[in-house]
């Protein structure tokens, strides 16, 4: 039992000395969790994200408009929590001709300066208020017109929301005009899928996918980096000239990238809770399981890329190759769907599309996905494959 | 089989598709010597021994080795010999200390670590990554990881390979002081000087089968009461060269070397200086000497050892 874990340990000293293994086992994960928590981690957050919007109202005689502007202003008062607000308006000063103004605003839309311009019409007031008096809705006169840039995200969520927003005047209005009674409303519900009981915050959903990938890179680089640079350098030759046989170096060999693994995510996962806020809680058995599945499986197949490549640059190339395709289309960053056929494929063939699901379903930040028999079914078909292809194809450079 | 051979290999063959690398090899080594397998690269020197250190297996042949009669090489051996490899690698952010200890681990009657360390002079050494050793320390390692398990039976192949001529007289000192313990040793050179300071017993191979066996002496005196007269002859005609075969056993031209056997060194050398007159050859470096294990190999197969 000795040499099994003198091996383990050695595996572990040496990954932790080499600058290469260390930074995809450490560096590239933690900033994979930095970028794409500063990326996404704001949407979805109310107060934290702030449009950039400019009113401009050319209605003189007030009413109606003075009604909407006053929406907008409310909307950019600031939060009793402290938050930012939801709109930054940018409003003609007084005596300030509009026209010029529209096309200076226009210009900081197209340079990504302003979310969106909204124009309210002058006689914008009259035309609602006698399209009302008459009970009929003359929205042809009644328009607000809002610019935006395509070219923008923030541009079409902000005219997302002023759409809405303006929806729901109409709404109001016609309800009190009388021209229409909430009682005909077409009743509809809305039910998030995805989400159990309170929302899920999206380091909580991305922590299990860093730590996830953090196991995948460590699997497909470390495992055929190891080996392939172990026997071309005859380094385990000298092993073999011992009594020790290559079941007991795997064995060692294993238990060293787990315990690697067991490090890794004690890592990621403290930065994660402590440094990004995640609460989500890895205490579950399922999780552990999952997570025990997660390392195995992607040590696997770190053998079978040994097994199918000739030297070290050759597993290297070949890691390489899969790492992207694999990371991106497996939903570990961001959820996947609606997308072509061919890459729904490669998702669905995917080992780690099931792990992430899997870890996520366990963990209560995410539904499932995938249907929950495949999710243990297909990472252990993947490890099968691999210890059969290793079995009958990884050179040990020594005949046994 | 007597007492004293610890060693004997019978009839040993290993192909590897058309490649006869061993073919059909037998020897015996005696406990407490110093055997060499002699012979230029390819000769299947690496082989025999890959096969006697057990991670090659025979086609056929047998081997008796502590007193046990098998076709491989298995554990329990390997629990009793020592392996220097020819090519063998160390993982590079491992320390010195730590690779004697995993090597250690690997047997069931480990020497001490810090005995190994003071064995190959290492001690300053012990908490020093591999990858900032040079090259005659990691070999000083290398040894260590082949002695710590006190092996009775140790092979080297090419200890000396690649080394400079200061970590090859270590290698040369380390391998005598291991045969005074008592220590039986197995190695393999293509350096002719290495194999006559060292050998009590050599084994010349080529093209996998062995053409001579004997102590260097006995050896050498195959060739008769010989002795060798050499110089450097650049350019010489093969018409220039072809009196000197009227007064010698034998003569060899080798690049710009000329090698003479004779009988009668007194009046070869007269012969020799009045060609030399003749012919206005300046016959530098010369140098008479006693026929050494190149000059067999040359012999038996008209090639040098190191080509």
């Amino acid at each position: 039992m000795k040499d099994v874990l003198s091996l383990a340990l050695v595996h572990l000293a040496t990954a932790v000395r080499e600058r290469i293994t260390l930074f995809w086992f450490l560096i590239f994960p933690v900033f994979m969790l930095v970028i794409l928590s500063l990326i996404f981690g704001q949407i979805g957050q109310e107060g934290e994200i702030s449009f950039d919007i400019t009113l401009i109202n050319r209605d003189e005689t007030g009413g109606f408009s003075d009604m909407i502007v006053t929406l907008f202003e409310k909307l950019a008062e600031p939060q009793a929590n402290g938050q930012e607000p939801l709109f930054s308006l940018y409003v003609p000063n007084a005596g300030e001709d509009t026209d010029t103004f529209l096309i200076q605003e226009k210009a900081a839309l197209r340079r990504g300066k302003r979310a969106a311009v909204v124009v309210v019409p002058s006689g914008f007031g009259e035309t609602l208020a006698g399209g009302m008096a008459t009970g009929r809705q003359d929205t042809a006169s009644a328009t607000i017109t809002i610019y935006m840039s395509h070219t923008s995200v923030a541009s079409e969520m902000a005219t997302e929301i002023i759409e809405q927003m303006l929806a729901e005047v109409d709404r109001e209005l016609l309800i009190e005009a009388g021209a229409f009674d909430p009682a005909d409303e077409i009743a509809a519900q809305t039910i998030w899928l995805g989400k159990q009981g309170e929302e899920t915050r999206y380091v909580d959903f991305l922590l299990p996918g860093i730590i996830l990938m953090g196991f995948f890179t460590n699997g497909l680089f470390g495992v055929p980096g190891a080996i392939l640079f172990n026997r071309d350098q005859r380094i385990l030759r000298r092993y073999w000239v011992t009594p020790l046989s290559v079941p007991r170096f795997l064995a060692g060999f294993a238990l060293g990238h787990l315990a690697l693994c067991a490090v890794q995510f004690a890592i990621l996962f403290s930065l994660g809770r402590y440094g990004f806020g995640a609460t989500v809680s890895f205490l579950r058995p399922a999780a552990w399981l999952t997570l025990i599945l997660s390392a195995v499986t992607f040590m696997a197949f770190g053998f079978l890329i040994a097994s199918l490549a000739r030297t070290a640059n050759a597993g290297m190339a070949v890691a390489n190759i899969l790492n992207m395709p694999m990371m991106f289309l497996s939903g570990l960053f961001f959820p996947i769907a609606g997308l072509p056929p061919f890459l729904m494929a490669i998702v669905y063939a995917n080992p780690v599309s099931y792990l992430a699901n899997g870890l996520r379903v366990s963990l209560g930040v995410e539904s499932s996905t995938m249907r929950p028999v495949l999710a243990i079914a297909v990472p252990l078909a993947w490890i099968a494959v691999s210890v059969l292809v290793a079995a009958r194809r990884l050179r040990w450079d020594v005949e046994r | 089989m007597a007492d004293t051979v610890l060693l004997q290999v019978i009839d040993l063959v290993k192909h590897y598709g058309d490649v006869r690398a061993v073919d059909g090899i037998s020897f015996e080594v005696d406990t407490a010597s110093v055997f060499t397998l002699l012979g230029p690269n390819g000769a299947g020197k690496t082989t025999t021994l890959e096969i006697l250190e057990g991670i090659r297996h025979p086609d056929s042949g047998e081997i008796v080795v502590f007193g046990d009669r098998m076709n491989r090489i298995g554990r329990a051996v390997k629990q009793r010999i020592g392996v220097l490899l020819q090519d063998g690698g160390f993982e590079p952010y491992l320390k010195v200390r730590e690779i004697l200890r995993l090597f250690a681990s690997f047997f069931d009657h480990p020497l001490p670590v810090d005995t190994i360390l003071s064995l190959v002079a290492l001690e300053d050494k012990a908490g020093a990554l591999v990858r900032t050793l040079s090259g005659g320390q990691k070999q000083r390692l290398a040894v260590g990881t082949a002695l710590i398990n006190d092996p009775a039976l140790i092979f080297l192949d090419e200890p000396t390979t690649g080394l400079d001529p200061q970590a090859r007289r270590n290698m040369w000192s380390i391998v005598t002081d291991l045969k005074e313990t008592g220590k039986t040793i197995v190695l393999t050179t293509h350096y002719m000087e290495e194999a006559e300071a060292l050998s009590d017993f050599v084994c010349i191979m080529d093209h996998g089968t062995t053409i001579a066996q004997g102590t260097p002496e006995q050896l050498t005196q195959a060739f008769g009461e010989e002795t060798m007269i050499e110089f450097r002859g650049d350019e010489l005609s093969e018409d220039a060269i072809e009196p000197l075969r009227a007064w010698s056993d034998g003569v060899r031209v080798d690049g710009a070397t000329i090698t003479l056997s004779i009988s009668n060194l007194p009046a070869a050398m007269e012969s020799l200086l009045a060609w030399s007159r003749e012919r206005a050859v300046p016959l530098d470096d010369l140098t008479v000497r006693q026929p050494n294990l190149e000059d067999v190999f040359l012999s038996l197969t008209g090639r040098r050892l190191r080509e």
